[in-house]
């Protein structure tokens, strides 16, 4: 009973983000099934709307530098979850864990960041 | 000069007074608003109900032509008119009413005497609620958020809305509306941290029976409206780019 609740609420917490979260290029464009984590440098981060953008430096298996990016929800929303224009800088260690776009790119929506050890929580919303 | 002085006071105190007596028997919508999901309400944010709206014909082959981003038969290559997904296209077309309700960001509701304001987050859109007794007021043609009045039956307010273009989806999953769309909202508060929305949709040319759903938003204290531009999706054109090429 106590696997079936909580299966429940993994799924439902699946369905919540997936409407919450994926937004403004809708559902079709991310793998919501197998989500990935980079940890990478921080090159930039754009606190802009609709969506607030981090680009990064990562490093593949065999050591060679990848650029990724992600993106999170609008500054409004980050702003009310504790966020504001400069919690990313150049340089910061970062790791984002979320759902890479199905265009195979280094692109991803971002569900969960961790900034020099430290986790900011992301806003639910566009 | 004395006199007249004397008179401007009394006509400001007994102003003040009407208008005290006018709130203090008017129920206090007013702050910042938040939806929450509800049980009726189609994950969260992409419909008004959970079962598929009653649809005429007419509205059935306007349906099977839209591609919605969001709900159940989300599209890649989506042609909505808020939030198109194609590269080319912008969108930030209003997303007119009701469907204003379901863009995820809060509204502030403004109260003052004879009007209540709605600000939304959403691009700065605005209703206003006209609760002063005149009657519906549509010499500017059809709109995206239509004409709205409003009276007050106890502790809910009920607006009124006609008068709305058929240029906007009816909700964020695609669903269309027409020009003869009316819409009924009974606004209240459930307690001091709750307001609850019901909504009616009667549309003859649409949808066979009225419908609608009901919504329920949290108060947020501590929270101001802020700026959210939608013609800002430009910012995100190098971000797309990036990930319609599948490169690095």
């Amino acid at each position: 009973m106590k696997r079936k609740v909580a299966l429940f609420a993994v799924a439902s917490g699946l369905l919540f983000m997936q409407s919450a979260l994926l937004a403004h290029h809708g559902t079709a464009g991310y793998n919501t099934k197998d989500p990935v984590t980079v940890d990478g440098i921080v090159n930039e981060f754009q606190f802009v709307n609709p969506h607030c953008i981090v680009s990064l430096a990562a490093k593949d298996a065999k050591g060679e530098e990848q650029k990724w990016q992600g993106e999170l929800t609008s500054p409004n929303h980050l702003l009310r979850a504790g966020w504001n224009a400069h919690s990313l800088k150049p340089g910061d260690k970062i790791t984002i864990t979320g759902f890479r776009s199905m265009s195979g790119a280094n692109s991803m929506w971002i569900t969960k960041t961790v900034v020099n050890g430290q986790e900011l929580k992301t806003a639910a919303g566009d | 000069m004395r006199n007249h002085s004397m008179g401007l006071l009394f006509a400001l105190a007994f102003s003040g007074l009407a208008f005290a007596q006018q709130t203090a028997a008017t129920p206090d919508l007013s702050g910042v608003w938040n939806l929450r999901g509800s049980p009726q309400t189609r994950f969260l944010s992409w419909g008004f109900m959970a079962d598929e709206p009653p649809m005429t014909p007419w509205a059935q082959e306007k349906f099977k032509a839209t591609k919605p981003s969001f709900g159940p038969r989300s599209f890649k290559d989506s042609n909505d008119p808020v939030n198109p997904t194609t590269l080319s296209a912008v969108g930030c077309f209003p997303p007119g009413m009701p469907r204003i309700y379901l863009q995820p960001f809060p509204m502030e509701i403004i109260q003052s005497p004879g009007r209540v304001m709605l600000v939304y987050e959403f691009n700065h859109f605005i209703r206003q609620i006209w609760t002063d007794g005149r009657a519906h007021n549509t010499d500017l043609g059809n709109t995206w958020f239509g004409d709205s009045i409003g009276k007050w039956e106890g502790d809910t307010l009920v607006v009124d809305t006609i008068g709305i273009n058929d240029k906007s989806w009816i909700d964020r999953a695609g669903h269309p509306h027409s020009d003869q769309l009316h819409v009924v909202e009974r606004v209240r508060r459930l307690d001091p941290a709750t307001m609850q929305i019901d909504l009616t949709f009667e549309d003859p040319k649409a949808y066979t029976k009225p419908w609608g759903g009901t919504l329920r938003f949290q108060r947020h204290p501590t929270w101001n409206i802020t700026e959210m531009v939608c013609e800002d999706n430009v910012n995100f054109d190098e971000f797309l780019k990036n990930e319609e090429k599948g490169g690095k």
